[in-house]
């Protein structure tokens, strides 16, 4: 696979995507390069390297706002930002080496969605090279904005396969003024304890930046005790934070913790794992989990769960021979959920057994129309030109 | 191009177009064969009350109006639509404040008589309502739950959830907990070709592409929501509303950037100048705003009682500090009431000045909002035109509103011209046209303004995609003339038997 040269802006993107509609060449979208090993196997004939892309454009601290170029790591956001006690509360999954680029175009998103949504819910628009080479530029930089129609959303989860995102205009938040993270020891068989904090989160008037239920592979895994743990990041001023503290403490025997456990959460998973989220109503989320961190934990593999949005992510280990990759098969098959089920990472091998994530017809004819010749990412998302 | 105002929408109603989409008794009968003879309206006075919506200064007469009661009724007149290539503009309580619910010529399809709340769901906090719920009934719905609905535009006794999901609307609290988009889980959507599609996962995570991102605020373009699933808030343990009452506009204008660096997310941030406080202390609506004031900040915070004194404390301060009169906090319920009140009635209570209502609902970046209200003084002042400021100053999302009188052709030209400045100076600034209202009609003149041509042949392909003739809401959102051939467009699919 050849690599195209590395474009430096927009307009040198536009003029490769052209190109690459004239000779029929399909390309790989490369940013930061973490996220290669996510979503379906991609056949392309050229790499387009965007990492050149990078930079933070525009950043006015009392606007809380931050435009960059998709190219910008996560890390060099959350250094700028930080200086100014801001922060972009996306956190995804993964190392922070990811970029702005990728966590927007993948949808990613980590513990703080708790509290602060989804990639949707951060962006205010974004320039966008489409795969017919048309340059667009969606939404703006307020945080308010109905004017047309929403492109922006449309790109966002959309794997590149619409567009190529060039630069992101983002909402950031301040950072709270107390901001303190507390381990729950959660007793009883695993359904009772998701139980039992689902029903602590709806009934206190507290709203955790975070809460995250671990299984005790992932407890281990992430340094702290080898059981069930709620971990609770509570942010807010003193009196508050204090005052949730005592509610949480209601729960179950509570620890304070260092902040770094969310760092080491969300790069918890080892090289070649398999990442699957599943989904469910809150209420039936109690099921699901014990159900999911059984099959998960005999097989190695950990667990957690977003209690407020209702997903459980199980990461099992690398299956490296073809013995694994047929177990791992039938382990996949277990996985299942009643409300939605996304598979971020999978050997090849396995991707087939995954449905398409569009059959439907709008969906593809907004594919068809963005990118007809399917150019950019092929199959990224099981779908065809 | 006219617009904005009375400009181009004068009193009179204009002339219906006259087209393919004429009204024929074929039409009218067989609609009247689905949904019942009472609610097709086809004479010129029965169609009167709906030639104009929540933004005075236009009229529109639609060729006819036809009223499902259901959701069965409603799938068989859109087939019928599409059947016949009728074009048509969906509508929910008519509030909009951008002319997006006017038809021209063209058929109107009310969704209002579908008002069912399918269902509560308090455990998983969310709700499955019709498109013709008003807004405040569901938050009333889910009060015995501890629960409400977040996004509270204005109008929101009478406005439609369909409407606030065509609009993606937004109102004085969507500061701290979001717009439209940010609260609604799924929609099953009814497509002008009458396929029916669920966008958005009601049970789970959404994957692929966030169609249902594209449909909220797609102003009836893509088609009609049957029904929505929404996202309940847990009622805030407890909330405190503050009155500032500033000499200066700057001084308040201030105050909003210190409250919003300080890290403090107020439930909300409101913003009311001398004209304003007027107005509404002249009205019924009145709410014991200090007339002599140049400008008030209405401010709420809210969330569990512990540090929530804490936060009103410094919110105070820094109102003192950037030089208020007096900061008063509400005293109970009822007082809050009252101070809410008028805020919300702020539009009626201008609407009530003159014949005409300007509205407009830009948003600049925070950190220009002092810069930009002393340049609409100044262009104001130039242009003759007293301009009346209320808005979402946490947001930037101001609402520079002109009543004057339709009927005197030298004033609509004044406050047409004004306005232009006013949008031209956002725009500048780094903002945008609309936040909150919609595009519709009245900002149509904007659009080339703010996107390129390639954005917006984008945006027409987009709507393509869900209506491929054109035939939902036409006119409206994105001008025809940039609605080029694109590269990509693929045929009409076909519609279903």
């Amino acid at each position: 696979m050849s690599t195209v040269a590395p474009p430096l802006d927009a307009l040198a993107v536009a003029a490769a995507i052209r190109d690459a509609n004239a000779t029929r060449t399909s390309l790989r979208l490369v940013g930061g390069g973490t996220w290669l090993d996510a979503g379906r196997p991609v056949h392309a004939g050229a790499t387009l390297d965007l990492s050149s892309l990078r930079g933070v454009v525009q950043y006015e601290p009392g606007d809380f706002t931050l435009t960059a170029r998709a190219g910008t790591t996560l890390a060099e956001i959350a250094g700028v930002t930080g200086r100014a006690g801001q922060w972009l509360t996306l956190q995804p999954h993964g190392s922070l080496d990811g970029t702005i680029g990728a966590t927007i175009a993948t949808a990613s998103w980590g513990p703080l969605a708790s509290a602060y949504g989804t990639p949707r819910d951060h962006l205010l628009g974004c320039e966008v090279v489409t795969g017919s080479g048309e340059t667009v530029r969606a939404g703006g930089r307020v945080v308010k904005n109905v004017a047309g129609f929403d492109l922006s959303r449309l790109m966002t989860g959309a794997w590149g396969t619409l567009g190529v995102i060039t630069e992101v205009t983002v909402r950031l938040r301040a950072r709270p003024e107390a901001d303190r993270t507390f381990a729950v020891a959660l007793e009883g068989p695993d359904e009772r304890a998701c139980d039992d904090a689902m029903r602590w989160l709806r009934a206190t008037p507290y709203r955790p930046l975070a809460a995250e239920l671990c299984s005790a592979a992932m407890s281990d895994r992430i340094g702290l005790e080898r059981r069930t743990l709620l971990l609770v990041r509570l942010g807010g001023n003193e009196e508050l934070v204090r005052s949730a503290e005592r509610a949480v403490a209601e729960l179950g025997t509570t620890a304070g913790v260092d902040a770094a456990v969310w760092d080491r959460l969300r790069e918890s998973e080892p090289p070649g794992a398999t990442v699957v989220r599943l989904g469910s109503l809150p209420t039936e989320l109690g099921a699901l989990w014990a159900r999911v961190t059984r099959i998960v934990g005999a097989r190695g593999g950990a667990s957690h769960a977003t209690l407020t949005r209702g997903v459980v992510r199980c990461i099992l280990p690398a299956a490296p021979t073809s013995e694994s990759i047929e177990e791992l098969r039938g382990i996949m098959k277990e996985l299942h959920a009643r409300g939605s089920r996304i598979v971020e990472r999978l050997p090849d091998a396995l991707w087939a057994d995954v449905p398409s994530t569009f059959s439907d017809p709008l969906s593809r004819d907004v594919y068809r129309t963005f990118d007809p010749n399917g150019v950019l990412n092929p199959g990224i998302l099981g779908h065809s030109a | 191009m006219s617009t904005t105002v009375g400009a181009s929408g004068s009193s009179t109603s204009s002339v219906p177009a006259r087209g393919a989409s004429h009204p024929d008794d074929g039409l009218a009968r067989a609609l009247a064969a689905i949904v019942g003879e009472r609610r097709v309206l086809e004479r010129p006075g029965e169609l009167r009350a709906y030639e104009s919506d929540g933004l005075p200064g236009y009229q529109q007469r639609p060729s006819l109006a036809v009223f499902p009661g259901t959701r069965d009724e409603t799938i068989a007149v859109v087939r019928l639509f599409a059947e016949r290539g009728v074009r048509y503009v969906p509508r929910g309580a008519g509030t909009g404040l951008s002319g997006g619910a006017l038809a021209d010529g063209v058929v109107l399809l009310g969704l209002h008589r579908l008002r069912e709340i399918i269902s509560i769901d308090p455990d998983n906090r969310r709700a499955v309502v019709e498109p013709g719920v008003v807004n405040f009934s569901l938050s009333r719905a889910a009060a015995p739950y501890g629960l409400y609905y977040a996004p509270d535009p204005s109008s929101q006794t009478a406005c439609t959830i369909g409407g606030n999901v065509a609009e993606n609307a937004g109102g004085p609290h969507c500061l701290k907990y979001g717009v439209t988009l940010n609260h609604v889980l799924a929609v099953t959507a009814l497509l002008p070709s009458g396929e029916v599609v669920t966008l958005g996962n009601p049970h789970g995570e959404m994957e692929g592409y966030d169609l249902l991102g594209a449909f909220v605020g797609s102003e009836g373009c893509f088609g009609i929501a049957l029904d929505v699933t929404v996202r309940l808030e847990p009622l805030p343990q407890a909330v405190c509303t503050l009155l500032a009452d500033f000499p200066t506009v700057h001084g308040a204008a201030e105050a909003v950037s210190a409250i919003i660096a300080s890290g403090i997310v107020p439930a909300a941030l409101e913003l009311m100048d001398a004209p304003t406080i007027q107005a509404v202390e002249a009205s019924i609506y009145a709410a014991g705003y200090p007339t002599d004031a140049a400008a008030i900040l209405l401010i709420e915070v809210d969330g569990p009682s512990a540090g929530l004194d804490e936060d009103a404390a410094r919110v105070s301060r820094f109102c003192t500090e950037a030089g208020a009169r007096a900061v008063r906090v509400a005293t109970d319920a009822a007082d809050r009431m009252r101070l809410w009140q008028g805020r919300k009635k702020a539009f009626g209570a201008m609407g009530r000045l003159a014949s005409h209502l300007a509205v407009q609902d830009a948003v600049v970046p925070r950190t220009r909002l002092p810069d930009i209200l002393a340049t609409i003084e100044r262009i104001g002042r130039r242009h003759g035109v007293r301009v009346c400021n209320v808005f979402h100053a946490g947001d930037g999302n101001l609402h520079p509103n002109v009543a004057y009188d339709g009927g005197n052709a030298e004033e609509a030209a004044r406050v047409h011209d004004a306005m232009g400045e006013i949008m031209n100076a956002c725009i500048a600034a780094g903002g945008t046209i609309t936040g909150e209202h919609g595009i519709g009609l009245d900002k149509l003149p904007y659009m080339d303004r703010l996107f390129t041509p390639e954005t917006l042949a984008a945006m027409c392909a987009l709507r393509s995609v869900f209506d491929p003739e054109q035939r939902s809401n036409p006119g409206k959102v994105v001008p025809v003339h940039s609605c080029r051939e694109w590269h990509g467009t693929p045929a009409a699919r076909a519609r279903p038997a």
